[in-house]
């Protein structure tokens, strides 16, 4: 019997969105239960550890959106069709962490001057470096004309599709310098499931920094 | 046959621990790599993102400490019996991540009283709710007399015993509350494979 599956979340995207991407990619249904900011409080201590997404399968809870996303991707065939291309997926994944934490560290920096010298490392060395390195990875693969990892999408596609959509609150034009990421993006928009869910998802505020407010 | 297994990362614990203690646990061999701090210069750009550790295995690179020890886990039978299991010791690994990353704005502070206001919240806060959350997961499960996730050592107790000595780095004495994670800590500790690879891993401080 098929599993029943509800997501909780904020209504935004920020940190549930790939889950919502790979239950679109799949076309597996789920209930996609969102609430406000203001209504945080009453669902906070009903948490595994006081944070969300929260991902209930079958009324059982999982928490950690990167442990929910790499669950359904396996539950999905979306991980990776060996080890080795799991391994792979999994490192592009843990890569999508380290371009989009330090955005939330530079929002909530306090200091304008500390703030303001974090954000110049970030746009003229630490994205390109990221960036440069995805893009090599992707090109060596099919030429760039395909996915990151083996023949056919996996979650790291998804994950780097939502990235790139995370960058521009903090650096505007991230693909600029690197057209097969921007193929890339605009290739994983096209794909049927994708857009479908594209065009009906609610239109929310854009990736924000409090996404970090409940992780002090 | 088997692979061949190389890890390269500084001659220190810090995110190159995790694997060996993978290694360890399975008792399988690797060739444990460690180089200076002076020669990162040479090695940086033949790594996939400029970053340690990195896995070799037969000679092709893994990078993301993570995706190495999760990788590892899978291969040695250390991630989780079920796809359920594999998905609640992803989620206590995950956790480490938001348990260990406010100590390094703590070290890199250099505003003495900014500093001092950081570790008095994490020292009584942020870690101290992790740390309730986790006892009382470990509780659940045989009393917390064994193990977090099902009935054997997973990736999960040693991400766990592996990221101690990281939060101590931030708060003295995190576990006085927690007793039930002072046993689990020296039950970990004195599993045989473990405790040989505690006795003879080379002794730096971080």
């Amino acid at each position: 019997m098929a599993h029943k599956y509800k997501l909780i979340y904020f209504d935004r995207r920020g940190r549930g969105e790939v889950a919502r991407l790979l239950f679109a990619a799949a076309g597996v249904e789920y209930e996609d239960f969102r609430f406000k900011k203001e209504e945080w409080p009453k669902y906070k201590g009903t948490t595994p550890f006081g944070q969300c997404p929260v991902l209930e399968v079958d009324g059982k809870p999982l928490t950690q959106s990167n442990a929910i996303v790499r669950h359904l991707a396996r539950e999905f065939g979306l991980a990776g069709k060996t080890a080795w291309d799991q391994a792979q997926v999994d490192m592009i994944l843990e890569t999508m962490q380290d371009i989009a934490n330090p955005i939330s560290v530079i929002c909530l920096c306090k200091d304008e001057e500390e703030k303001h010298a974090l954000k110049a490392t970030y746009e003229e060395e630490t994205l390109p470096r990221y960036l440069e390195a995805v893009q090599k990875i992707l090109a060596a693969n099919k030429d760039g004309k395909g996915f990151l990892v083996g023949d056919e999408m996996t979650v790291a596609d998804l994950s780097l599709f939502w990235t790139l959509d995370c960058i521009p609150v903090m650096v505007k034009n991230p693909t600029a310098k690197f057209p097969k990421l921007q193929e890339f993006r605009d290739r994983i928009a096209a794909v049927p499931n994708i857009a479908a869910w594209l065009e009906k998802l609610p239109k929310t505020a854009d990736w924000d920094n409090s996404n970090v407010e409940h992780n002090p | 046959m088997a692979p061949k297994y190389k890890l390269v990362y500084y001659d220190s614990k810090g995110r190159g621990e995790l694997a060996r203690l993978l290694f360890a646990a399975a008792e399988v061999e690797y060739e444990d790599y460690r180089f200076k701090e002076e020669d990162w210069p040479k090695l940086k750009g033949d790594t996939p993102f400029g970053q340690v550790p990195v896995l070799e295995v037969d000679g092709k690179p893994l990078a993301q400490s993570n995706a190495i020890a999760r990788y590892l886990a899978r291969e040695f039978g250390l991630a989780g019996k079920t796809a359920w299991d594999q998905a609640q010791v992803d989620m206590i690994v995950e956790t480490m991540q938001d348990m260990g990353n406010p100590v390094i704005p703590i070290w890199l502070c250099k505003n003495e009283e900014e500093k001092a206001k950081l570790t008095k919240t994490y020292a009584e806060e942020t870690l101290p709710r992790y740390m309730e959350a986790l006892q009382k997961i470990l509780v659940a499960n045989t009393e917390g007399k064994g193990f977090f996730v099902g009935d054997e050592m997973t990736l999960a107790d040693l991400a766990l015993f592996a990221s101690f000595d990281w939060f101590e780095a931030g708060a003295k004495n995190p576990l006085e509350k927690f007793p039930k994670l002072q046993e689990f800590k020296d039950r970990i500790a004195s599993c045989p494979k473990i405790a040989a690879w505690l006795e003879k891993r080379p002794k730096t401080e971080f």
